[in-house]
């Protein structure tokens, strides 16, 4: 019930915003809100299924150059170029995540880095299609000969998706599919001996995250107005990771939060953005190390200090 | 016919054969013990009837069906179901949540399915629910049911460790050591569970074990191994009156 | 296609195989040790030049610099690992990945902080006009590459193989219980293979430096060194150095006769093909684990 509250409440709140925000801050929201549809693909894959990967950036780029491509040389509505956008990224991420299927821990690691630097790579090297470093421009989405030229509308048109993308991530994780990727993260054998076929569920978690992350690439294009190749880095996947778990391993809810705090976090340091990079470094670290758990474990230890007596069971992972 | 025939398995690994020309059969119904001194050779069996290890040589037939090699996740699809001797629970997630996953493979609805949610998602989900619930009343884990996997006694693990297999429906359970760890009255309890499934669910038993007195009151036949060889198989009073056996077990408790 | 070209290409090859090997040997260290890869080690690399740039501009020369880095680099990699790597050892494979990279992270970006992307420059006795040997044109520092890359690999087999506490390095890599049992102090030994490894990539760090100038950038290479790494099967201290031999070499033939994008996509090729059809290298055990 109180969940519902929460967010009934943030529903309203945002839905409100552009009556009170300038169009700078409703830039900023929206970035969050791109930010939180990467996280909750990248928390399936690694947070779920536990694989580690560090070419999420990638997989942003691929679906937002797709979606690009799709409006400005093939003349498509948004609505079809965003899923075509993650649709391709999907597809990528299954060819990655099938050979990869036997790999793990440092071996994975590598390959998903392997990855991120042949696509940037290609990037840079097909400047007839991509703009190569220098870039490319993007139109604002146009939908039904409607164009989202005015910011409030763009706005809405992302909140929208944002919504559709997050309800689709609760779902999954809490669908046969997600407690499979729990199973292969804590014990492939039991897995296995339950009949989930370990293999292919990491194929699919690959695929998913991929398509999540497509899909706020396809719509970050779409809110920019411009693609830069040098945002889909190694910086831009370990930002990523720190979206995870600094949010809290496993957690949707989590993952929004993580995402959000450290969207907002530069725009608070306005005045020490040079420090940007070493802050979020720091933060990564010091999450690591003293939090654990993340945002969502401090909280759950929160609810147990206050209620004065120790809970009965720890939060289960992966608890929405 | 036997449910799970074996014949002439050999398991090597490297140079080292830890299985070798094994024949074994077990028939629908049946509760089996297979017992052995420490290398004997059980936990390469139970590896290599379950797919988790692909054999040198030999057959294993499941339901007639021949296994040998075949996917560990394919194998278990085919009704054959085990539990492990050190639990390999999902720690992290409720009791609930570790035999609702047992039901994973007798749920039919697909990715997208799953994305939107309602309709067939959701209602195999609750279907799912309700089986889970069903099976932890049976098992005497209702309480336990919000409880972290992880934070349970060893026991009572193990028997979670069972749920979440029946929940996968096997016709075949292969129990690895499922009274190692356990009290004496722990003990008790898991082999009159063990019977009850064999007995009102028509489960076929294959229970590894290196303590004989357990399988005294529980098995209708078992065989015997050592150094990776079948050494004797009868009933478990024969096996305990059998020379060989007692030599092979010298020292250790018959 | 003379043979003088091929030569000296092989030379280029060789020593630019050379630094990768150095760095692909920094890599395999503290895995062998204590099962993790530094993530870092190319922001060690950095360190060690941007050290080396701190203490040439307080005057003093090239060959006193090198020591004194040498030894800041020890004590850097075990601070380092005795804060950061050892309370975090037991967390899963996840999380040590991350804390390395984060870790190499902050280094960069501290650097970055105050020198920003500027390129600098220092002063070495190695850099000068090439050497004529006959038809070829030798780049005295390839030579000085080659030849510490050498020295490093004599002084490791060394010391792995006759020093005492060398031998202990080992036992600790084949079973660290075992090895505790006897008396072996593992956790020194895990600061020393640290230490040794920020050592090596600052090393690589110091002989860049009057070469290819100095910015963050430069831990890049970082890729090569684990490319090299994986070719030996990360577990080898002999594969990593033919490894990032075999790189350098197949790098500037692919370059010379196909073009610098080829070049470019030689590393990352070769690693994704080793990943998926060879994980342990061309020279590590093959472990069939079914999934």
């Amino acid at each position: 019930m109180r969940t519902h509250i929460i967010i009934l409440s943030t529903l309203a709140l945002l839905a409100a915003l552009p009556l009170v925000a300038t169009s700078y801050y409703l830039y900023l929201v929206e970035l969050a809100m791109i930010n939180a549809i990467v996280a909750i693909g990248l928390n399936l894959l690694s947070g779920n299924c536990g694989q580690i990967s560090l070419c999420n950036a990638s997989f942003m780029g691929i679906g937002a150059y797709c979606t690009a491509l799709c409006t400005t040389r093939l003349g498509l509505p948004v609505l079809i170029a965003l899923p075509a956008g993650a649709m391709t990224s999907a597809l990528l991420g299954a060819a990655l995540g099938y050979p990869a299927r036997r790999l793990s821990g440092l071996y994975l690691a590598l390959t998903t880095l392997g990855f991120l630097e042949l696509v940037g790579v290609v990037i840079e090297e097909f400047p007839q299609i991509t703009g190569g470093i220098r870039g490319l421009k993007v139109p604002r989405p146009e939908m039904f000969g409607y164009s989202f030229q005015s910011n409030d509308s763009l706005y809405f048109f992302v909140l929208v998706l944002t919504m559709g993308a997050i309800t689709v991530g609760y779902n999954i994780q809490r669908s046969r599919y997600g407690r499979a990727f729990d199973a292969v993260r804590q014990s492939p054998f039991a897995a296995q001996a339950l009949g989930i076929p370990v293999a292919r569920i990491k194929v699919i978690a690959f695929s998913l995250n991929a398509a999540f992350a497509g899909f706020a690439g396809g719509l970050l294009a779409s809110v920019v107005g411009f693609i830069d190749p040098p945002e889909f880095g190694i910086l831009t996947s370990i930002q990523h990771i720190t979206f995870i778990v600094v949010g809290g391993l496993g957690s949707i809810a989590g993952s929004i939060a993580g995402a959000v705090l450290l969207t907002a976090l530069p725009e608070m340091l306005r005045g020490v953005q040079e420090y940007s990079e070493l802050i979020y470094g720091l933060i990564l670290l010091g999450t690591l190390l003293f939090l654990p758990q993340g945002l969502v474990g401090m909280a759950a230890k929160f609810e147990g200090l206050r209620s004065a007596k120790p809970p009965a069971k720890e939060p289960a992972y992966g608890a929405p | 016919m036997a449910l799970l025939e074996i014949n002439a398995l050999s398991v090597r690994f490297g140079g080292v054969a830890a299985v070798t020309d094994l024949s074994l059969a077990i028939s629908a119904g049946e509760i089996h013990g297979i017992i052995g001194p420490n290398g004997a050779g059980k936990t390469s069996l139970i590896n290599a009837i379950t797919g988790m290890v692909v054999p040198h040589s030999g057959s294993i037939r499941f339901s007639n069906k021949e296994i040998a090699g075949v996917a560990p996740h394919t194998i278990s699809s085919f009704g054959l179901g085990r539990t492990f001797q050190h639990v390999e629970l999902f720690a992290d997630r409720s009791v609930f949540d570790n035999v609702l996953t047992g039901f994973f493979r007798h749920q039919s609805y697909g990715l997208f399915a799953a994305a939107i949610r309602f309709g067939k998602a959701a209602k195999s989900e609750r279907r799912t629910q309700d089986l889970t619930r069903a099976l932890l009343d049976a098992f005497d884990l209702a309480p336990l049911a919000d409880t972290r996997a992880g934070l349970l006694p060893f026991g009572v693990q193990k028997r979670v460790d069972i749920a979440r297999a029946l929940a996968a429906e096997p016709k075949l359970l292969l129990l690895d050591e499922p009274v190692s760890g356990m009290s004496e009255a722990e003990a008790e309890t898991a082999v009159a569970t063990m019977r009850k499934l064999a007995r009102d669910h028509g489960i076929t038993l294959v229970v590894v074990e290196h303590n004989m007195r357990v399988l005294m009151n529980l098995a209708e036949r078992v065989t015997v191994l050592n150094q990776g060889r079948l050494l004797a198989s009868g009933t478990p009073a024969e096996m305990q009156a059998d020379a060989a056996v007692i030599e092979a077990y010298l020292g250790d408790a018959v | 296609m003379t043979s003088r070209i091929i030569l000296q290409l092989a030379l280029s090859g060789l020593s630019i195989g050379s630094i990768y090997a150095l760095v692909g040997l920094a890599l395999v260290l503290p895995f062998k040790a204590s099962g993790i890869v530094n993530f870092a080690q190319g922001e060690i690399v950095t360190f060690g030049a941007y050290l080396a740039l701190i203490l040439t501009s307080l005057g003093l020369p090239y060959l006193a610099v090198v020591p004194l880095v040498l030894i800041g680099a020890a004590a850097f990699g075990t601070v380092i690992e005795r804060l950061l790597i050892r309370p975090i050892v037991h967390q899963p494979e996840f999380t040590l990945v991350i804390v390395t990279f984060a870790i190499g992270f902050i280094i960069k970006s501290a650097i970055r902080l105050h020198w920003q992307d500027n390129t600098f420059s220092i002063e070495a006795p190695f850099v000068g006009p090439p050497l004529v040997l006959g038809e070829l044109r030798l780049n005295p520092a390839y030579l000085v590459y080659i030849a510490t890359t050498v020295l490093v690999v004599v002084a490791l087999l060394v010391f792995f193989g006759y020093s005492k506490f060398g031998k202990a390095m080992r036992a600790t890599a084949i079973d660290p219980i075992a090895a505790k049992l006897m008396g072996v102090r593992i956790g020194s030994v895990f600061s020393a293979a640290w230490a040794l490894s920020t050592m090596l990539g600052a090393s690589v760090g110091l002989l860049l430096a009057p070469v290819i100038g100095i910015n963050p950038e430069i831990g890049h290479l970082i890729l090569k060194g684990l490319v090299a790494a994986v070719i030996g099967g990360f577990t080898s201290l002999g594969g990593a150095l033919a490894g990032g031999l075999l790189l350098g070499l197949l790098e500037t033939y692919a370059g010379a006769f196909f073009g610098a994008t080829f070049k470019n996509l030689v590393p990352f090729g070769v690693l994704i093909l080793l990943l998926l059809l060879r994980p342990q290298g061309l020279a590590g055990a093959s472990s069939v684990r079914r999934v």
